[in-house]
């Protein structure tokens, strides 16, 4: 089960045992942001070949290299690109929140970081009722394990998700609008061993300085 | 041929180039302009084949054909342009027009990207110059989802084209662009700003489309064009949901809408074009209802002007020390702060001048604008009388903006209703001239009769004429209040013109000012006055409007009223009256910390109250923060109460001209290709409510504009922060730039992939885990 999306919050703020009045603003930036914005997401399907250098998504220019790739999808056959993101108008209000207060800037930043990732869980969701009787992996991203950040260029590619979702990456391979992510899930006939040892496995989760910034380490 | 290409008739567009092409083979990405030279044949087959289907104007491809996207392939706009509408024009052989495509950047524009307005206008202007030179017929601007990107690329074409222009932009099922864009919004702004048809593709299946363009057939004049995917992509196997003849079945209808251009986007082909040609065979462009009225916008917000709406004042510098020295300083922050504060009070529209001496109006006004753009939503006012300061404003702003003022002098109508036209604003029209401002309500009425005319001689619609009757000191000119209100009745009623009076001038010179006020300004909305002009952090101001949007029925059921009175807390219920300034800072209350400073200061010197009491309360919960017992939050939230100190004692040092209660001066910095900010904007809300002085560079900074500015500015130390291990090189490098200054200042670098080893390694003097380890760094070295 996962945890709600204001406890989520909570933590990336580094205070999963706030005071109630932290817990309860916290509370109502959360409902004040989903009232203006929600996740949004697209997501494909591909076929996957295996070729010595990594592997490659079947009609795209798209190769996987490396051991978390190879480890995640060892026992599927397909696999899915996601992409979920808040849009620019989440940029625009943390702006303003920023020139207003940063103390609600930073709680409007966690909620920001929690809901993207509650789309993520959506978007799953989605793509496995169009899978019964299948399993999904757990969701990576370019940057986790060696999976390289390199990847985050063509995976937007593939997706044209600048056309479809409005997300960028920039020279410098960050996503753009800011709470975007992007994945790969697997798709396989037996449940998938190998697990993303990501946030929600780790025991550093509640005092990370990385997740307080609303980012991943690579392990 | 020019606009009236679109007039009075249906034309039909062609379907997708993209989707096509993959259908024969091509893989998805890579630069598909490239085609144009390597492989005209394969498009040439296209081109035929929608215009032997019925298309009469087909788009050449040349979707991404700009400067940005060709640049690694090495070939040139022009001669990849050329080789696309040659190929078109051969192809179709006088069958079809051929149109240049003009699509997305592929980067985001400022503020959510780092690519320039000016920038997007020069890659546009190049391809727009290169389509024109090669001999396309007409420009279609389409797929847009930013409407500041596609205001650029119109701007490019209209000033560097003869050929009709049409514009379609890319919608969700909400309504709204990726970036937030309503269709009103799209449709008045490119209006505004001299498109010749608008619409939209991309995004919808023709099924969806139906509220989206009923909106904008009535927020507009111009024809309107669908060209719709072909219904949404199968997440497996990327096929499109509609055949073609579901495709035209679903698009047909539009027409009744009063769609008049029609086509086809990703998924569609020369089928589904021939079958839309018969499903509109013999039809007629329909009926169109345009709604009309007062309009201004942002993208993400529009006004209509049925009803009072209140524009904010307090973004001017006249007779405001603080504000003036703001400007001087180039703090913009400021400025953005005072306007987001009207935002939150209830304010419509925000009226912005920042006119005062020692100002480059013309550089500054464009970048104040750019600067509120980046985070309030409302439309603005450019309050100026500079034409090349209103200009180069009206130029950068993006959505429907108003211009105050014009007078009655024919020299000023002359230098400024052009410019109000050429971008489609609105514009306000003071009732004086050249001899000054006349006495009677008659004489103000001639004057308002005249800026009309000369206004719709310019191509000014009427709804964007608004008139300014002018209120006066009522303790000087106790005669004028009344005629004032008569003009105000008379340009209402007999000219059916919107009217703006700043409201707050009458009580100048007053005891109880806030009475007069209040009053003057009842009995000019009931006068007739529609858009007061005056303070909306005055809360009896807004409460009198509020109260006279229920009297006139225009708050309907009183579900605002209501809405603003329930609920709130009874006066003078606050926690006065024990609270001390210690504990205001620590709680975070920021008007209550402000009071106190301002009692504190009655008796207590300024510098004394924020090294004696200011600082140490900010230790004491800086200090919880570091044990694990205050959050995040509330060490900001105590930095916000600390910032309200400083402002008051700023102010009253201010007041008292001269002082600065400032410290050390240090910049900050997010390093080059790192546009997350957020880090750096918390450590330089610390260490100014220490009391330094510190130069906020942005995100994204070049190492160069680091070190320039470091040794510009002669300052002793420098923080910079990076969030990802792709920037740390950039990190590293303005180390290095600062390392070779003559006087290089001592450097701290923070951020979520930066540690203490790389800190040292790469020759920083110091590493700060965060926040409150900046703190210590500043007063170690800056004392």
């Amino acid at each position: 089960m996962k945890p709600d999306v204001t406890a989520e919050a909570l933590r990336y703020l580094g205070a999963a045992d706030a005071p109630e009045p932290l817990r309860r603003q916290t509370e109502e930036e959360m409902e004040a942001l989903r009232s203006q914005l929600r996740p949004r997401y697209i997501y494909r399907v591909w076929d996957l070949e295996r070729r010595p250098c990594g592997v490659h998504l079947a009609g795209t220019d798209l190769t996987l290299e490396g051991e978390t790739a190879a480890r995640m999808l060892e026992s599927c056959d397909r696999a899915a690109l996601l992409a979920c993101t808040l849009g620019t108008r989440f940029d625009q209000l943390l702006t303003a929140a920023q020139a207003r207060s940063m103390a609600r800037a930073v709680i409007l930043d966690a909620c920001g970081s929690a809901l993207v990732e509650q789309g993520c869980d959506e978007a799953e969701e989605a793509l496995s009722a169009y899978f019964p009787g299948r399993y999904l992996t757990d969701r990576f991203s370019p940057g986790y394990g060696d999976l390289s950040l390199e990847l985050q260029r063509g995976l937007c590619a593939a997706l044209d998700s600048q056309r479809r979702l409005g997300l960028h990456v920039t020279e410098s391979l960050l996503l753009n609008p800011v709470k975007s992510v992007t994945a790969v899930i697997g798709i396989s006939d037996r449940p998938q061993m190998a697990r993303i040892r990501g946030c929600a496995y780790c025991q550093m989760r509640d005092r990370c300085v990385l997740r307080r910034g609303g980012k991943h380490c690579g392990s | 041929m020019g606009a009236d290409l679109f007039q009075d008739r249906i034309l039909l567009l062609d379907g997708a180039m993209g989707t096509v092409l993959q259908q024969r083979g091509l893989p998805p990405g890579g630069v598909p302009e490239l085609l144009n030279l390597t492989d005209p044949a394969l498009l040439a087959s296209v081109y035929r084949e929608y215009a032997e289907a019925g298309s009469q104007v087909v788009y050449a491809n040349t979707f991404g054909a700009n400067a940005r996207k060709l640049a690694p392939t090495g070939r040139t706009v022009s001669e990849v342009v050329a080789a696309a509408v040659q190929t078109a024009r051969e192809a179709v052989a006088g069958r079809a027009l051929v149109a240049l495509d003009v699509g997305p950047l592929g980067e985001l524009l400022e503020p959510m990207g780092r690519l320039t307005f000016e920038e997007a206008y020069e890659l546009f202007r190049e391809m727009m110059a290169a389509g024109a030179a090669a001999g396309a017929d007409l420009i279609a601007i389409e797929t847009m989802t930013d409407l500041y990107e596609a205001r650029a690329a119109l701007l490019a074409a209209k000033e560097h084209t003869d050929l009709p222009v049409l514009v379609t932009m890319s919608f969700e099922e909400g309504g709204r662009t990726f970036t937030g864009c309503t269709a009103a919004a799209m449709a008045r702004t490119l209006e505004g700003l001299g498109a010749d048809a608008i619409g939209v593709n991309c995004s919808l299946g023709p099924d969806q489309l139906a509220p989206l363009l009923r909106e904008i057939c009535e927020n507009t004049r111009l024809p309107v064009a669908a060209k719709p995917n072909a219904g949404l992509p199968d997440p497996v196997d990327g096929h499109y949901s509609m055949g073609p003849e579901a495709f035209a079945a679903a698009l047909a209808p539009c027409l009744e809408l009063g769609v008049t251009i029609f086509g086809g986007c990703c998924g569609t082909s020369p089928a589904y074009i021939r079958r839309l040609k018969a499903a509109l065979e013999g039809a007629r462009p329909a009926q169109r209802r345009y709604r009309g009225g007062g309009f201004v916008c942002t993208p993400s917000v529009s006004v209509n002007l049925e009803g009072v709406r209140v524009i904010g004042e307090r973004v001017n510098p006249t007779g405001k020390k603080r504000f003036q020295q703001a400007l001087l300083e180039d703090d913009l922050d400021y400025v953005l702060d005072v306007a987001a504060a009207q935002e939150e009070a209830g304010a419509d529209i925000l009226d912005v001048n920042v006119g005062c001496p020692g100002v480059d109006e013309a550089a500054l006004l464009p970048r104040v604008v750019k600067k509120l753009q980046s985070a309030v939503s409302l439309p603005l006012q450019l309050d100026s009388s500079n034409p090349a300061a209103l200009e180069a404003a009206l130029r950068v702003y993006n959505g429907k903006a108003a211009v105050n003022s014009v007078n009655g002098e024919p020299a000023v109508l002359g230098r400024i209703l052009p410019v109000v036209k050429k971008y489609g604003a609105a514009v306000v029209g003071l009732t004086m001239d050249q001899e000054g401002i006349p006495r009677t309500a008659e004489r103000r009425v001639e004057i308002a009769r005249r800026i009309l005319e000369a206004a719709l001689a310019c191509g000014i619609p009427k709804e964007d004429v608004w008139i300014d009757c002018l209120a006066l000191t009522v303790s000087a000119q106790q005669s004028q209040a009344a005629e004032t209100l008569k003009a105000v009745r008379t340009v209402r009623r007999e000219l059916g013109l919107y009217t703006v009076l700043g409201v707050s001038n009458i009580s100048f010179g007053l005891p109880n000012r806030p009475l007069v006020t209040e009053n003057f300004l009842i009995q000019a909305l009931a006068a007739g006055l529609t858009m007061p002009i005056l303070n909306p952090n005055q809360r009896e101001m807004m409460d009198a409007v509020a109260a006279f949007r229920v009297l006139s029925g225009e708050d309907a059921q009183c579900r605002d009223y209501v809405a603003r009175f329930s609920g709130a807390p009874a006066a003078g219920a606050s926690s006065a009256g024990t609270l001390t300034l210690e504990e205001a800072v620590a709680r975070g209350l920021r008007a209550d910390a402000a009071r106190l400073a301002r009692e504190a200061l009655e008796t207590e010197d300024g510098l004394a109250l924020v090294e004696r009491r200011l600082i140490p309360a900010l230790d004491a919960v800086g200090d919880g923060y570091e044990r694990g017992t205050v959050f995040l939050p509330q060490l900001l939230g105590a930095a916000q109460a600390a910032q309200a100190v400083f402002e008051t004692v700023r102010e009253a040092l201010a007041a008292r001209g001269g002082g600065t209660v400032k410290k050390g001066k240090l910049i900050l910095a997010t390093v080059r290709g790192d546009i997350h900010d957020i880090g750096k904007n918390i450590v330089r809300t610390l260490l100014e409510n220490y009391g330094y002085q510190v130069i906020d560079l942005g995100r994204d900074v070049p190492p160069e504009t680091v070190a320039r500015t470091a040794a510009e500015q002669n300052v002793g130390l420098v923080g910079l922060s990076a969030l990802m291990t792709t920037t740390l090189p950039a990190m590293e490098e303005t180390v290095r730039c600062l390392r070779a200054l003559d006087v290089p200042p001592a450097v701290f670098v923070g951020g979520a992939v930066v540690t203490p080893e790389y800190a040292a390694k790469i020759g920083a003097d110091g590493y700060a885990k965060d926040a409150r380890a900046s703190v210590e760094i500043a007063r170690r070295v800056l004392g």
